[in-house]
């Protein structure tokens, strides 16, 4: 009960601080400008080539728009998260509600559900509107439109529970800084695994492998940038390994990757609640 | 009858220091208790331990005969923090409908629980309003409100009157005797000795971390107090009977004052200076304030002499 009494003041405080006008706002001004930039491109390929070449063309704008949309949503639920708990002990409101009659995994729980939903929420509707321009315009579609989003909400969400766990303990900023450096650093890891595979280099190939268990934000964007790409995309990055890329897919994660980022998850949330649980307010 | 808290050895260290070196009390069921002590006695911390916001590092407590921490016992207990902040985006409303949820509170009291909190911190008016546009003075008030919310059988306040007018203070003083009056034990931290001394029935005073002395207001003003009196001393005695009742004597303008004695003493001194062929012309007893004794006891206290002699 307490869990979604804590959720729900996490939503309303995201409404009433006008973190979701905002967010609205900004998405719509973006939908139109791609909206613009899409039908212009939509011309011009139209004069250079067939609708073939327009289908591909559009396959890898599809590929470099939802990159860009994953790294936005990943650096966006860092920052929404990191201070969720932090600022709340900083400004002395845990003082006031954490003697009431509720557990402290209750506040950390009921706080993830909230950002969680909202993180997800706004990849569904912000993502699923952009594809289905993409789709109107151009005669586009991606071969599975929601299991790439689900793939870049998955992203997202692991960012959210590292940064909120980081946050019952580090000052915000530090806790976004951090999670997000992890952030970068996994993508990194993930091109030099994509070269070190090219080269056989075995060494590199298991540190970045186990980089990649660390924080699995990379890999499930390359969940989400297979379910993006046309067969024929990913064909070729099987048939060539050399030119695998994050931009360029053979396959998508194993199911044991999948349990594996499950896993994680409910590790790094139960590692906060600990944390939290522990610490001296 | 439990006791509303009742500690043993209290202690709480954060990495090399010590908040808190072993604090040993009890509060009585219904009791207004004072907790007096300086900047950095650990009189936050010892709340705060209390109230399972920190963890104990040893020693024993309990509240309203619960270990710390238990969740039932925290549905009976009320708080104002002294470094709050409520959710500046709600309104006063909202952030008291917050806490009548978290305390469980049931729904069909709520609005009534809300409307009668507000009206004792005079909040009324501004029961809409976002906290954000509240003043220090308002937030306390709505802190307050807080703390009373679902009838708690104790509440704590931690320096509930320092953003606080005068008339604001003399509300919080008529607050805490309703408290009293209905049974409600309150365990008041502050650093405002004459409010203290107005309300509480017992008093605590704590210094580097520990309990130096409690007791009643009256007890601890008793012992220290002090009595002027005007004489006619021809034969040239009173000094040395004077003397010897009190702890000292002073001389000024015509008046002679003792200084520690007790009140009880007096009578007994008077007598004694009318036998001698003393005229008195004026008795005044002087009761000791509980700033003289939170003075004298933090000056000559042991625990700050250790503390002295362990910085030296």
């Amino acid at each position: 009960m307490n869990l979604l009494t804590i959720a729900s003041l996490t939503l309303r405080e995201a409404a009433r601080r006008r973190v979701l006008a905002a967010v609205a706002l900004l998405t719509l001004v973006t939908i139109g400008l791609t909206a613009w930039g899409f039908a212009k491109l939509h011309g011009a390929m139209l004069l250079r080539g067939d609708q073939t070449f327009v289908l591909g063309s559009f396959a890898i704008l599809v590929l470099l728009i939802g990159y860009m949309f994953s790294v936005v949503l990943g650096i966006g639920a860092a920052f929404v998260a990191a201070p969720a708990i932090g600022s709340d002990v900083e400004s002395g409101v845990v003082l006031a509600m954490l003697p009431r009659p509720i557990r402290r995994s209750d506040f950390v729980i009921g706080k993830w559900i909230a950002l969680v939903a909202l993180l997800v929420g706004y990849a569904f509707v912000a993502g699923g509107i952009e594809l289905a321009l993409v789709y109107v315009i151009s005669g586009y579609a991606p071969p599975h439109p929601l299991r790439a989003l689900a793939f870049m909400s998955a992203e997202g969400v692991v960012l959210v529970t590292l940064a909120l766990a980081l946050g019952t303990r580090l000052p915000p900023i530090a806790a976004g800084i951090v999670a997000i450096v992890f952030f970068g650093v996994t993508w990194v890891a993930g091109v030099a695994q994509s070269i070190a595979i090219a080269l056989h280099n075995d060494g590199v190939v298991h540190a970045t492998t186990i980089v990649s268990l660390l924080l699995p934000t990379d890999a499930l964007w390359r969940g989400a940038a297979f379910a993006l790409e046309p067969a024929a995309i990913a064909a070729a990055a099987m048939t060539d390994v050399t030119r695998e890329s994050p931009f360029l897919v053979g396959a998508p994660p194993p199911a044991a990757y999948i349990w594996w980022t499950l896993g994680w998850l409910a590790a790094v949330l139960a590692a906060a609640v600990v944390s939290f649980n522990r610490r001296d307010l | 009858m439990d006791d509303a808290i009742a500690t043993v050895e209290l202690a709480k260290r954060y990495g090399s220091i010590v908040a808190l070196r072993g604090l040993t009390m009890r509060v009585g069921r219904g009791e207004a208790f004072g907790f007096l002590g300086p900047n950095g006695a650990g009189k936050t911390t010892a709340v705060k331990l209390l109230l399972g916001l920190a963890f104990p590092t040893s020693g024993e407590a309990r509240v309203l005969g619960a270990p710390l921490g238990d969740l039932a016992v925290r549905r009976r207990i009320g708080y104002l923090p002294e470094l709050f902040r409520y959710q500046d985006w709600l309104t006063a409303r909202e952030v008291l409908g917050l806490h009548c949820s978290l305390a469980g509170v049931p729904q069909a009291e709520r609005r009534a629980e809300i409307d009668r909190t507000l009206h004792v911190v005079g909040l009324e008016a501004r029961a809409s309003s976002r906290v954000g546009t509240f003043s220090k003075g308002m937030q306390q008030r709505l802190g307050l409100a807080v703390a009373l919310l679902g009838s708690p059988e104790i509440v704590f306040l931690d320096e509930p009157t320092s953003a606080l007018d005068p008339v604001g203070r003399h509300d919080v003083r008529r607050i805490i005797e309703t408290l009293r009056a209905r049974g409600t034990t309150v365990f008041l931290n502050s650093h405002l000795l004459t409010e203290v001394e107005r309300v509480c029935d017992r008093v605590a005073f704590v210094d580097a971390g520990a309990v130096v002395e409690t007791g009643t207001i009256a007890d601890l003003t008793r012992a220290f107090a002090s009595v002027r009196l005007r004489l006619q001393d021809d034969a040239g005695v009173a000094p040395a009977l004077l003397q010897r009742a009190g702890r000292s004597l002073r001389l000024a303008d015509g008046w002679h004052t003792v200084d520690g004695l007790v009140e009880d003493d007096v009578p007994q001194l008077v007598a004694s200076l009318v036998t001698a062929g003393v005229r008195v012309y004026a008795v005044e007893p002087q009761h000791a304030s509980l700033e003289d004794r939170f003075l004298e006891l933090l000056s000559t206290g042991e625990p700050a002499d250790d503390r002295i002699a362990d910085s030296a």
